[in-house]
C-alpha cells in the first residue's frame, strides 16, 4: 500500500432511466495521495456529485474499481459500506444535513454514536471537534438557531470527529454568500495545513483555487487534471 | 470495525426522545392499547374482587358452611333454559312433611331447619319514634340459627315453643339493634312494631359484616309460624341441613334425596320434583360465569390490541416517512442496517410499552372507582398486570417490525434527497 488514498480505476456509474440507461461516470481513472487538497470542478451534470457519493462509499460504481488506503470498497456489501462510512470518510454537504431537533454537540457525537464509543469519550471528542471549526461557544445550540456558515462548520465538526482519514464536500459554499464561503474555505485550508486529505466540489474558481489541485470533469470522463501554482 | 453499532441505551433515549416530543400524538396512536389494557385490567380486578367475595363470605353468610339445601329450585336459576324453567315451575313447594322426612332420613345431622325463601320480604321496624326501614324478614325454624352459625351478642335465640305457639317474637340483626337503641343489650325485652304486628326482641346476633356493600346485619328472624300467619307460605320454602364435617355432605345429600322421593312417592322413572344444592352450587354459578367472562375478554381484548397494534404501525410508516432525511443521515455516517431498525423497534417498543402502562393506570383507576361508587368489590392482580404490560410490548415489537425493515432498507442517497 502506498501512501494513496484514493485510486479508482475505469468508474462507471450508469442510472436506468425509463428504458434507457443514463452514463452518469464513463471510465473514470484518478489517484489522491494522503494529505492532497484536492478540487473537483465541471459542468453541471458532469458527474461531480456522481464520483463524490462513491468516493464516500454512499454508492456503488456500476464498474470499475475503488480502493480506499488500499481496500477494495466497490463491491462491499450495505453494512460493510456503512463501516467504512463511519470510520475512514467525513462527508460535508450542500445541504448541511443536520438533525434539526438535536444540539450542535449532539450532532457532532452522532458518528461516534454508531462507532459504539462511551458517552464520555463521545462528548470530550464532540467538544474537541467543535473548538476545532471555532464554535465552542454554540454547542448547545439547535441548527435553527445557528446561521448558514455556523451550521456548515458544525457539518465539518461532525465530518472530523471520527478523524476520517479522507474529507469530502460537495459544493460546501453552495448555499452561503461570498464572505462565509471565505471563512469555509480557511477552515478547509487549516485542516489541510493539518495533515487532512480533502476533496471538495465547487463550480467557483475563487473557492477551488484554495486547493493544490484541480480536477475537471465533462461528461463523466476527466477532462483535465492540474496543479495550482499558487495553493493558498 | 466490529464495535460499530448504537448502544441500547442510546436507542432508548432516542425512542423516549421521539415518543415525548409528539405527546399528543403519541397517545392518540395509543389509545387502542389503553383503553383495551385498563378494560382487562379492570375487568378482571372486578372478577377477582368477586371471587374473593363469593368464596370467603358470600356463601357461609347465606347457605352456611358444612350445609345444603332442598329447595323448590335450584340456586344456580340464572342459567337454566326456558323450557326447563318451564318445567320446574310446576314442582310442589317444600313442606313440613318434606323437612320431616329429611330430618328422619338424617338423624346425624347437626341441624335441619326450614325457613321462608327468596325474594325475602322487607318491612320497616320502629320503637315510638325510632324507625329502622327495609330490614330482610326472615321466618324460619330454631335450627336456623345453628346453619348459620349465628352467634348472639344478646337475648337468646328463637325456640320450638315459639314455632309451635305461633309467638310474636323476633331476634334482630345487631345493625337493626343499634339503630334503634343504641346496643345489643338495651334491645333485648323491647317491644317494637313489625310488619304491621307488635312483637318483642329476644335476641340480638353478633356482627357478621358486609358483604357486597349489602349488610348481613340487618334482618330479623320470626318463627316460620308466625312468618306464614302474616306472609302466607312462600314457594321459596327451602330446608337447610348442617352436617359436622364436610366429608359426610355427599352422603347426606344421597339420603335426603332418597327420603325426599320416598316422601313424594315417585316412582323410579320420574325425575326428581326437588333440588338439592349443596353452598358451592352458589360458588359453581359464579364459576360458570367467570368462565363464560373469560373466554369473552380476551377476544375483546385481542380485538383492540390487534387494531391498536394496526394503528401504532400505521404511525410509525409514517414517522419513518417523515424521517427519511434523518435516516438518509444517520446512514451516512454509519448507521448500519440494524442500528436503523433497532432504533425503530425500540421506539415503537417505547410508545406501545407507555400505552400499556397508561391502561393499567387507568385500568386501576377504574378498578378504584367502580370499588368506589358501587357494591362490586376490585381486587387488581398482578398478573393482569403483567400480561397488559407484556401485551403491550409484544404489540410494539410485532406492529414495529415492518415499518423498522422498511426504515433499514432506504438508500442513504435517496433518503438524503428526500424533503
Ligand atoms: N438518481 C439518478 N437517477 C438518474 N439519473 C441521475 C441520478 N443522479 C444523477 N443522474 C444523472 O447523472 C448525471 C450526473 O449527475 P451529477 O449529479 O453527478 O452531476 P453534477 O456534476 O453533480 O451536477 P451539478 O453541478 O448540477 O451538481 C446527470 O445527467 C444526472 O441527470
Ligand atoms: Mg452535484
Amino acid at each position: 500500500m502506498s501512501d494513496r488514498v484514493i485510486h479508482v480505476e475505469e468508474l462507471v456509474r450508469e442510472y436506468p432511466m425509463g428504458g434507457e440507461k443514463v452514463l452518469a461516470l464513463r471510465g473514470l481513472t484518478l489517484s489522491i495521495r494522503r494529505n492532497e487538497y484536492v478540487a473537483i470542478m465541471g459542468p453541471s451534470g458532469s458527474g461531480k456529485s456522481t464520483l463524490m457519493n462513491l468516493l464516500g462509499c454512499l454508492d456503488t460504481p456500476s464498474g470499475g474499481d475503488y480502493w480506499l488506503n488500499g481496500q477494495e470498497v466497490s463491491r462491499l456489501t450495505d453494512d460493510a459500506l456503512a463501516r467504512v462510512r463511519n470510520k475512514e470518510i467525513g462527508f460535508v454537504f450542500q445541504t448541511f444535513n443536520l438533525l434539526p431537533r438535536a444540539s450542535a454537540l449532539h450532532n457532532v457525537e452522532l458518528p461516534l454514536v454508531y462507532a459504539g464509543v462511551g458517552s464520555r469519550e463521545r462528548r470530550e471528542r464532540a467538544v474537541r471537534a467543535l473548538t476545532r471549526v471555532g464554535l465552542q461557544n454554540r454547542m448547545h445550540h439547535r441548527p435553527n438557531e445557528l446561521s448558514g456558515g455556523q451550521r456548515q462548520r458544525v457539518a465539518i465538526a461532525r465530518a472530523l470527529v471520527n478523524e476520517p482519514s479522507l474529507l469530502l464536500a460537495d459544493e460546501p459554499t453552495g448555499n452561503l454568500d461570498s464572505t462565509t464561503s471565505e471563512e469555509i474555505m480557511r477552515v478547509f485550508s487549516e485542516l489541510h495545513a493539518q495533515g487532512q486529505t480533502i476533496v471538495v466540489v465547487t463550480h467557483e474558481p475563487s473557492i477551488a483555487a484554495h486547493a493544490e489541485r484541480v480536477v475537471v470533469l465533462r461528461d463523466g470522463k476527466l477532462d483535465s487534471d492540474t496543479r495550482n501554482r499558487a495553493a493558498a | 470495525m466490529l464495535s460499530c453499532s448504537m448502544p441500547i441505551r442510546e436507542a432508548f433515549r432516542l425512542a423516549l426522545q421521539s415518543v415525548l416530543g409528539s405527546k399528543l400524538r403519541s397517545f392518540f396512536t395509543l389509545l387502542g392499547i389503553i383503553v383495551s389494557v385498563a378494560f382487562l385490567v379492570a375487568v378482571v380486578a372486578v372478577i377477582q374482587g368477586m371471587n374473593a367475595y363469593v368464596k370467603d363470605t358470600m356463601t357461609g353468610a347465606m347457605i352456611g358452611t358444612n350445609a345444603f339445601q332442598v329447595r323448590r329450585l335450584p340456586i344456580a336459576i340464572g342459567l337454566l333454559s326456558d323450557e326447563e324453567l318451564k318445567a320446574i315451575q310446576r314442582r310442589p313447594k317444600l313442606t313440613m312433611d318434606d323437612a320431616e322426612a329429611v330430618r328422619r332420613a338424617l338423624p346425624d345431622a347437626q341441624a335441619i331447619s326450614i325457613q321462608s325463601g327468596w325474594p325475602t320480604p322487607t318491612s320497616d321496624i320502629s320503637h315510638r319514634n325510632n324507625t329502622v326501614g327495609d330490614v330482610m324478614i326472615f321466618g324460619v325454624t330454631p335450627d336456623y340459627q345453628l346453619v348459620l352459625d349465628y352467634r348472639f351478642a344478646a337475648g337468646e335465640p328463637l325456640s320450638d315453643p315459639d314455632i309451635r305457639e305461633r309467638r310474636p317474637v323476633a331476634v334482630v340483626g345487631s345493625e337493626v339493634a343499634e339503630k334503634l337503641f343504641g346496643t345489643a343489650e338495651r334491645a333485648i325485652g323491647q317491644r317494637v312494631r313489625l310488619a304491621g304486628r307488635e312483637m318483642r326482641i329476644k335476641g340480638v346476633t353478633a356482627r357478621k359484616g358486609r358483604v357486597l356493600g349489602q349488610s348481613f346485619d340487618g334482618f330479623a328472624l320470626i318463627p316460620i309460624s308466625t312468618f306464614e300467619a302474616i306472609y302466607g307460605r312462600r314457594l321459596t320454602t327451602t330446608v337447610s341441613v348442617k352436617m359436622r364435617n364436610p366429608e359426610e355432605i355427599a352422603g347426606a345429600m344421597d339420603r335426603a334425596q332418597e327420603a325426599m322421593r320416598l316422601s313424594r312417592h315417585l316412582r323410579p322413572a320420574e325425575v326428581d320434583n326437588f333440588t338439592i344444592d349443596k353452598a358451592d352450587a352458589l360458588v359453581n354459578f359464579w364459576r360458570r360465569l367467570t368462565k363464560v367472562l373469560f373466554t369473552v375478554i380476551p377476544a375483546v381484548v385481542c380485538i383492540g390490541i390487534v387494531v391498536g397494534g394496526i394503528v401504532i404501525m400505521n404511525i410509525m410508516l409514517m414517522s419513518v416517512n417523515e424521517r427519511t432525511r434523518e435516516i438518509g443521515i444517520r446512514k451516512a455516517l454509519g448507521a448500519t442496517r440494524r442500528d436503523i431498525r433497532r432504533q425503530f423497534l425500540i421506539e415503537s417498543l417505547v410508545l406501545a410499552t407507555l400505552g400499556g402502562i397508561f391502561g393499567v393506570a387507568a385500568g386501576w383507576g377504574l378498578s378504584v372507582v367502580v370499588s368506589q361508587f358501587t357494591p362490586l368489590p376490585a381486587r387488581i392482580t398482578g398478573w393482569s398486570v403483567a400480561v397488559s404490560l407484556l401485551l403491550g410490548a409484544g404489540t410494539g415489537v410485532t406492529f414495529g417490525v415492518y415499518p423498522a425493515a422498511r426504515a433499514s432498507r432506504l438508500d442513504p442517497i435517496a433518503a438524503l434527497r428526500a424533503e
